[in-house]
């Protein structure tokens, strides 16, 4: 690595340092010397301090680091060495700048086209509290859904994926047969052949197209554009198709599920053109940053789905568990990334979140002190789109900054969750911008 | 007098805080004695599974501590029992198999960075067991950590351990007697042969203990760990 490179790296663990450390020790804390330890002088206490380094774990993606610093000083310098070098700042062995941070030397993808559908049946909320069962009114008071896309006879997970799909295909200008793998990713979808494969021949790409589906629920579009990025980032492949597609109004029935939970949600797909930044094609449109993913074990229990041997639907469902954990858990992931990308959260332009319901999102952007009119208003108009609300929020934040003049588009957040709880977390910045 | 099983023992900076298995009719509760002016005990030469004569008065302890007794004499100890009988009352006292069930409260991810804490107020006790389907042991950063996951799946993650037998033996690993690449030859330890140790062993249980009240929250961590280790173990790496 250059020295300049490396004085750049520095800085900026010395910023993410900073950032964390304030955050645990209080925001008028003094930033100390960098030989200064942290424990022995009392500026964080044992649990301070691993609070503080899972922190900087998380910020700067670099995982175990405390593991590296067993018998070492709890310093500034210590960690900077450690951020610099994991390996060999727990012992003198070399490792190459490139193999530890494959990304740093990958070839970036660009999402170079989006484009979202929903079910062709809109309802009032007022209605699927009827169908449910429910006090007409709750969906709206409670959980602030205006309406509900459902699939119609004829609609399925395929009809609409592959509607997004090739919409997406003709705004980015790019023929199927270009493409090297189909990405998939739905909650709903659990049939045979799978719906990558179905995709594939509804949109006839070539024989020696990959086709792959990703799990993960709502967090299954975060999870298959990470997934994109790496064979973009590889060099495996330069042109792939993101797809994601729920039809829960078939799964979800009165009956079957509490309307509580199964009011919630509706139908639609999203699908994303990706490309490597030197491929044809890829002039314009959003970068992709890095992603943050993990497991909150914590809330596993808060939502369960399982088949029962008879045929029904076996539902866990801890609303309010379900509720708090959404809000702490995307507040921490937003956090994490406006630390690890350098971007603050004021000036993103928009945030493309899972959405489990409007009201949530209102206290989400309450609790990150955002404006609500960033986040946009899928799940109020077409309820929780499973994998497919995210999606959805990403394309139409998208379609947002398009109508910005080249060099004003603003950065973009992504967070979302998946029962276990998963999360994931990412950014994407305007190509022109070339960060 | 009151009769005392000692199940905990932990190292709470300086001081040790004790925790016993009182029979309080035809329940087994636990009890806290803490000397009239302090916290903790600077120095108690027992061990857990002795039984201590002792007199206790109860006081106007603040939540969740409601297990304080204050200690009005010294310890007198009358008897002892095995670990896994030990483990055998732990089991019938105070258990829960969720993160609700623990302290009767809601438990909250530190939004920060890592750890878990309760409001003081809303916690109904401090001290609760309960069986584990996994169970991990790190040094990180110095410091002992604990990742375990409850009979519910529901995991903890960076639990500090303050349990004076655990911590004493991984100083012992780690002192400077022992030669080269300690930390290693530890973190191996961890992963490989403790794993088996701790998760095969019949009496295997866990007891989460929450801190006084810091920083408005009660944090959580791993009191204690069933079995305990044994120094020939030190041995093996």
């Amino acid at each position: 690595m250059a020295p300049s490179s490396i004085f750049q790296s520095d800085e900026q663990h010395r910023r993410l340092l900073v950032d964390c450390f304030r955050r645990e020790a209080g925001s008028s804390a003094a930033i100390p010397g960098d030989e200064v330890d942290l424990v022995e002088t009392g500026l964080l206490d044992s649990m301070g301090w691993v609070s503080f380094l899972r922190a900087v774990e998380t910020a700067s993606g670099a995982t175990d680091l405390g593991i590296h610093l067993n018998g070492r000083a709890a310093s500034f310098a210590i960690l900077l060495a450690a951020l610099r070098d994991p390996i060999s700042a727990a012992a003198p062995a070399q490792i190459s700048e490139v193999s530890r941070h494959p990304a740093a030397a990958a070839m970036p993808a660009v999402v170079a086209s989006s484009s979202s559908a929903v079910g062709s049946r809109v309802i009032a909320a007022e209605e699927a509290d009827r169908a449910f069962g429910m006090p007409v009114g709750k969906l709206r008071g409670r959980a602030g859904i205006a309406s509900l896309a459902y699939a119609v006879e004829g609609e399925n997970e395929l009809t609409l994926g592959a509607r997004a799909a090739e919409e997406a295909l003709r705004a980015g200008s790019c023929g199927p047969q270009q493409l090297d793998w189909i990405i998939a990713t739905s909650e709903t979808h659990h049939d045979y052949p799978a719906l990558s494969a179905q995709v594939h021949s509804r949109l006839l790409a070539r024989e020696n197209c990959a086709a792959l589906d990703v799990g993960g629920a709502c967090l299954g579009l975060l999870n298959a554009l990470a997934v994109g990025q790496s064979l973009i980032g590889s060099g495996q492949a330069k042109t792939i198709l993101v797809v994601t597609a729920d039809v829960h109004s078939r799964t979800l029935t009165p009956g079957r599920v509490a309307g509580e939970f199964g009011g919630l949600f509706g139908d639609g797909a999203s699908a994303f053109l990706l490309r490597s930044a030197n491929g044809n094609g890829a002039s314009g449109g959003y970068l992709l940053g890095e992603f943050i993913f993990g497991c909150a074990g914590q809330y596993a229990a808060a939502i369960q789905v399982s088949d029962s041997k008879d045929g029904s639907l076996n539902v866990k469902f801890d609303g309010e568990a379900l509720s708090r954990a959404a809000i702490t858990r995307m507040e921490k992931v937003l956090a994490a990334v406006e630390l690890r990308s350098g971007i603050p959260r004021a000036s993103v332009g928009g945030f493309a979140t899972h959405q489990p319901n409007p009201r949530l999102v209102t206290l989400l952007a309450k609790q990150c002190g955002v404006p609500k009119s960033a986040f946009p208003p899928v799940a109020r108009v077409s309820g929780n789109l499973g994998s497919s609300t995210c999606g959805a929020a990403l394309h139409e934040t998208l379609r947002n900054a398009a109508k910005q003049e080249p060099g004003h588009r603003r950065p973009i957040f992504l967070a979302s969750l998946g029962p276990g709880l998963l999360f994931g977390g990412g950014w994407l910045t305007a190509l022109e911008n070339g960060k | 007098m009151t009769k005392l099983l000692i199940t905990e023992i932990t190292r709470m900076g300086q001081a040790f805080c004790v925790i016993g298995l009182q029979h309080e009719k035809e329940r087994i509760c636990s009890i806290r004695p803490v000397p009239a002016s302090a916290n903790g005990w600077l120095h108690f030469p027992h061990r857990r599974g002795d039984i201590l004569e002792c007199a206790l008065a109860p006081f106007p302890a603040p939540k969740p501590h409601v297990e304080d007794r204050t200690a009005t004499r010294g310890f007198q100890k009358s008897n002892s029992v095995a670990e896994a009988e030990t483990v055998s009352y732990l089991r019938k006292a105070e258990t829960a198999d969720s993160l609700p069930d623990l302290f009767g409260c809601q438990v909250r991810e530190n939004i920060k960075g890592a750890g878990h804490h309760v409001m003081p107020h809303e916690a109904k006790r401090s001290i609760c067991g309960c069986e584990t389907q996994n169970l991990r042991l790190e040094l990180y950063a110095n410091e002992l950590r604990a990742t375990l996951a409850l009979p519910s799946g529901e995991v903890l993650r960076d639990l500090p351990v303050v349990d004076r037998d655990w911590r004493d033996f991984i100083d012992a690993a780690l002192a400077s007697t022992r030669g080269a690449n300690r930390c290693a030859r530890l973190d191996r330890f961890l992963n490989s042969q403790f794993h088996y140790k701790i998760m095969s062993c019949p009496h295997h249980f866990i007891r989460i203990g929450l801190t006084r009240p810091f920083q408005e929250f009660c944090w959580l961590m791993l009191d204690t760990l069933f079995p305990l280790p044994k120094p020939e173990w030190l041995e093996e790496f």
